[in-house]
């Protein structure tokens, strides 16, 4: 399979400025840009790594560039709600669609395991849903408080979920503004940073699971995310990732996004 | 509990409608709960879930969220944002375990006055029921 990408990518070198991929080098794997002449051999599929942000630091970077990337599903869903909210140009931008393994699937509960442009490899059976929500979702309240305040105490504040994800581009962040979330302390004061930060990914998330294996307290971020989703397809039938052309519901009206439930009076 | 717990509720109410129906209800000498801290915003499409959270981080038991009827919002749809974002705030609060009812959006118009009065008095009775969020989060 990856003989394969590395065809592909360079092919499609000679028409693009430049291919956004993992590479290896010095026995470690990291983003880079292949260009033409590079040793394609160095080229990486695994581990996952988020890869659109790469991709929309160079948009911003060189207004006029050409880029393709090597992209897995989630990094698809990533593109899709990130050009929505013009941070990468989708006319300047070739997806090579590369399709997760069955196991990686079941590893990262992704219901969505290969890009809508599949280039290489066969979409393998979505992952089971995560148990975890499942789980939580039949707790009563007081056992969920128990089970989060447990969670969020471990919380060192490190931002790695935020620095991570690929829909966290904000350039002033609420998780850093005191007027919500007080400075200097640790862990962060119940209820606020991690709710701020799941509320914004309400319409955001496209369940990567990054910023659940970046977390160094092993905080099971995506169950908070993974809810949200489902509330935002429950409420607003909006499934961040799915269509490049469906607005984000939470900033237009409701004559252009209506709610599916009752608004009560 | 022996000493009776009076909830404090923070109600952010928007300048147009509820701001206006609740000044309304103290002209007209009715009598709301003095529980309520009132917040005015200029529209309730103004109140972030950052502020509803940093209410209760800051002691309220309930938080009010207030503003036109849809349809009568004077930026015509702000309060569209309000009843969208809402539920998510109210489920999240819910999935952390955090009783969701502490959170309510309610839309008063600045002619109902007497709904002003009737609206405060429920929740803070509902609030009343429910003690003390602080008793939720530190166990």
């Amino acid at each position: 399979m990856i003989e394969e990408i590395r065809k592909t990518v360079a092919e499609r070198l000679n028409e693009l400025d430049g291919v956004v991929a993992l590479r290896r080098t010095n026995g470690s794997v990291a983003p880079y840009v292949f260009q033409k002449g590079d040793d394609l051999s160095e080229l990486e599929i695994t581990p996952k790594y988020p890869l659109m942000t790469v991709v929309s630091r160079l948009h911003k970077l060189f207004p006029t560039i050409r880029l393709g990337i090597v992209a897995r599903g989630c990094d698809e869903r990533a593109y899709v709600e990130m050009a929505k909210r013009n941070q990468i140009d989708p006319d300047r931008l070739f997806i090579l669609g590369l399709a997760c393994t069955a196991e990686e699937a079941q590893a990262c509960y992704c219901g969505d395991p290969a890009p809508q442009h599949l280039v290489v490899g066969t979409k393998p059976a979505a992952g089971p849903p995560n148990p975890l929500v499942a789980k939580y979702d039949s707790m009563p309240l007081p056992e969920r408080r128990a089970f989060w305040k447990q969670q969020f105490a471990k919380c060192i504040k490190c931002y790695g979920c935020r620095n991570i994800c690929p829909e966290c581009f904000c350039e002033a962040c609420g998780m850093e503004d005191a007027a919500w979330v007080e400075p200097g302390l640790l862990a962060p004061i119940f209820p606020t940073f991690h709710l701020i930060r799941a509320l914004h990914m309400a319409s955001r998330c496209v369940a990567c699971r990054e910023c659940e294996n970046t977390c160094p307290a092993h905080i099971p971020l995506t169950v908070l995310y993974d809810l949200m989703r489902r509330d935002m397809g429950d409420l607003m039938g909006y499934v961040p990732g799915a269509d490049l052309k469906a607005q984000p519901p939470l900033s237009l009206t409701l004559e252009q996004a209506p709610l599916r439930q009752e608004a009560g009076h | 509990m022996g000493v009776e717990f009076e909830p404090r509720i923070v109600a952010f109410m928007c300048n147009w409608c509820t701001y206006a129906g609740a000044d309304n209800a103290g002209v007209a000498r009715l009598e709301s709960p003095s529980n309520i801290l009132p917040i005015r915003v200029m529209c309730s499409g103004r109140i972030s879930p950052e502020m509803v959270l940093r209410a209760f981080r800051a002691g309220a038991d309930g938080v009010l969220v207030m503003g036109c009827h849809l349809g009568d919002c004077h930026y015509s749809a702000g309060n569209h944002r309000t009843v969208k974002r809402m539920p998510l705030l109210q489920n999240l609060l819910g999935y952390v375990g955090v009783n969701p009812e502490r959170l309510e959006r309610v839309w008063v118009s600045a002619s109902e006055a007497p709904r002003f009065v009737e609206v405060t008095k429920a929740f803070t009775d509902k609030i009343r029921q429910l003690g003390p969020l602080a008793q939720e989060v530190t166990e």
